[in-house]
């Protein structure tokens, strides 16, 4: 097991703000603290502050912080050949499981396959992931349905558990290690005692959101492939489609989603860039082609589109479903299209068929 | 680190008109650059678009390349109205390309439809600068009027060459036309070649590639030896911009060439 520390809350919260002086930090924030159910949003900490910690996954993915909704990613032939940003460093409080699963697609995506896309690595070696358990959850959380659990158990820089007065803090990497190193003073190691008491509370959480989705029945991840590939013809896809908006928000706030278009921004005459920008399945345009073809030409053909996508085509290509259950799809839908209930729908459909 | 998105600059050297509606321009990079047959580019505008396109011209050929283009949208609108000489981007090459160490030994039935026969001239060149590997070309090419052929001074050539076996048609003659008049699929027949020992190259709009894949099949081609190239609009070109997601492929790294093998399962591949 990797080491694990603990730490007292007034000294977390210096640590939080000794660590700007090296970082630009990032870390959640309580936008209405009378919302009916509280959110949280990403701020960047410029000042002294006093820590937050987010019970569940902010508002935003944490895919944004390694590409971004509209950015250069490149000049015009400029002599020189290698203009890779030079990414700031930067440390990211309060990530989740669900976040840090979702972001495997991300890597996956942008670090592996025939090329590296050089700006994308270079954020993510510079930038640390203090990620933290989940000690409560949102009506629309289903992590466990896709077997990922509401505490991370890899991928983290160094991860956070509340404790009594304070946190066990679990180192996951070098760089979380290097970390705890470099500011070694605020950290003693933790003991047996506090590390059985942490999976006590990890436990009591599972068995709660458990509880949550025992009601929901929803499809489990062995099943999802078979199940879209058999919906492919089903009018599910007419259904769900049915109110939609073609906003696209589901797209642009998944943790999974990495789709963008490369398009070219004029200047002035002599100064033209190359920029990204997220772009969704659910445009019409999106698969659009010269002449005016479209193989995706009907609404409910790029509904369809998105699940084959995360449920067929990933788990093809790496093993895994594109959905890590943190359901910020579902919260910003408009028209309320609910990705469990269309996957419930699936499943329901193909039973009936047997 | 490269930046993988960077394109190369080429000079646009020179515009040949092909028919009304598509021309050949001429591109002369600025920094080394090299495709394989079949492979294709990502041309820009800069500051106005870029857009996929295969290479027509003879890969062996480094410090220019051709590249036949039809007016159909936004980015070819604007290289069809663009001066000679311009500044334009080149990025890749990407994709697999044809592969010709499969094709040795055999007899290569190609058949092109309207500006498709353009990855094909370039294939053609691949194939004749190593002639003796290959067995027979058998070339069918299909164009809706006899004006919109493309490479009209070159097709006569290339049907004299040895191995070669040529016939073209037009949907709709005129009268200066003597040739063929029917669809493309009413000169894939009676194809001089060993069944069994031939690999079929289609390249045309996906309603043409659609009835010339089922003729082909029909007359008891393998899937696997039935070569098509997949219309998407790939943007980055590298897999991971998401658009040209075939199945469990993407056009743009694991194609733009596929056989029917790999595509036979997959919904809707030709819409």
């Amino acid at each position: 097991m990797s080491k694990v520390y603990y730490i007292e809350s007034s000294q977390l919260n210096a640590f939080f703000n000794r660590v700007k002086e090296g970082y630009k930090v990032f870390s959640p924030a309580i936008k209405d603290k009378n919302a009916k159910e509280i959110d949280y949003y990403y701020r960047n900490i410029n000042s002294d502050t006093s820590f937050v910690y987010n019970s569940y996954r902010t508002v935003e993915p944490l895919k944004s912080f390694f590409t971004s909704a509209c950015e250069k990613v490149t000049d015009y032939f400029s002599p020189e050949k290698n203009i890779t940003e030079v990414a700031g460093k930067a440390i990211i409080f309060g990530v989740k499981s669900c976040d840090i699963v979702g972001h495997k697609i991300q890597d996956f995506v942008f670090l592996e396959g025939v090329e590296v896309d050089s700006l994308y690595a270079a954020r993510r070696e510079n930038t640390i992931l203090i990620s933290s358990d989940f000690t409560d959850f949102k009506e629309v959380c289903h992590c466990l349905a896709w077997d990922i659990l509401p505490h991370p158990t890899a991928g983290f820089d160094l991860n956070l558990s509340p404790l009594n007065e304070g946190y066990l803090v679990e180192a996951g990497s070098r760089k979380g290690e290097e970390l705890i190193g470099q500011y070694k003073d605020y950290f003693i190691p933790a003991k047996e005692v506090q590390i059985s008491a942490r999976r006590t509370k990890r436990d009591n959480l599972i068995d709660r959101l458990k509880k949550h989705l025992l009601t929901q029945s929803l499809v489990p991840k062995d099943m999802v492939q078979k199940i879209v590939k058999e919906g492919y013809s089903f009018d599910t896809w007419q259904q769900f489609m049915l109110t939609c908006v073609e906003c696209g928000g589901c797209n642009l706030i998944c943790d999974t989603c990495h789709c963008f278009i490369l398009a070219d921004k004029k200047e002035s005459h002599y100064q033209n860039k190359k920029i990204r920008v997220w772009d969704s399945c659910l445009y019409a345009n999106y698969a659009r082609v010269a002449g005016g073809a479209n193989p995706l030409k009907t609404r409910a053909a790029r509904l369809r589109n998105r699940f084959m996508k995360k449920f067929d085509f990933f788990v093809d290509n790496l093993g895994m479903p594109a959905c890590c259950g943190c359901g910020r799809c579902i919260e910003v839908c408009p028209g309320k299209i609910d990705i469990r209930e269309v996957l419930k729908d699936l499943a329901k459909k193909s039973n009936n068929q047997k | 680190m490269k930046n993988i998105y960077r394109p190369i600059e080429a000079t646009l050297e020179g515009v040949i008109v092909e028919t009304p509606t598509i021309k050949t321009f001429v591109l002369r990079p600025k920094e080394d650059f090299s495709f394989r047959t079949g492979q294709f580019i990502e041309l820009t505008l800069p500051g106005m678009g870029e857009a996929p396109f295969t290479p027509s011209s003879d890969p062996n050929i480094k410090e220019k390349i051709d590249v036949t283009i039809m007016n159909a949208g936004r980015v070819t609108s604007l290289l069809h109205n663009s001066p000679k000489n311009i500044s334009v981007g080149i990025r890749g090459p990407y994709g697999k390309g044809y592969p010709l160490d499969k094709f040795a030994g055999k007899d290569i039935v190609i058949v092109g439809g309207g500006v498709g026969l353009a990855p094909l001239r370039s294939l053609l060149f691949s194939l004749f600068a190593e002639i003796d590997k290959y067995n027979k070309i058998v070339l069918r090419y299909g164009a809706r009027t006899p004006n919109d052929m493309v490479y009209k001074d070159a097709i006569p050539l290339w049907a004299n060459k040895k191995k070669v076996d040529l016939v073209t048609t037009v949907d709709v003659g005129n009268p200066e036309w003597k040739g063929n008049v029917g669809i493309v699929t009413t000169i894939v027949k009676d194809l001089p070649v060993d069944i069994k020992n031939t690999v079929c190259i289609v390249c045309g709009p996906p309603i043409m590639m659609k009835f010339v894949t089922l003729k082909l099949l029909d007359t008891g081609f393998a899937p696997g030896d039935i070569y098509l190239s997949m219309e998407k609009n790939m943007s980055c070109g590298l897999g991971k911009c998401g658009h040209c997601r075939v199945g469990k492929y993407y056009a743009c790294k694991d194609g733009p060439v596929f056989t029917y093998e790999q595509l036979k399962d997959i919904h809707d591949i030709w819409d």
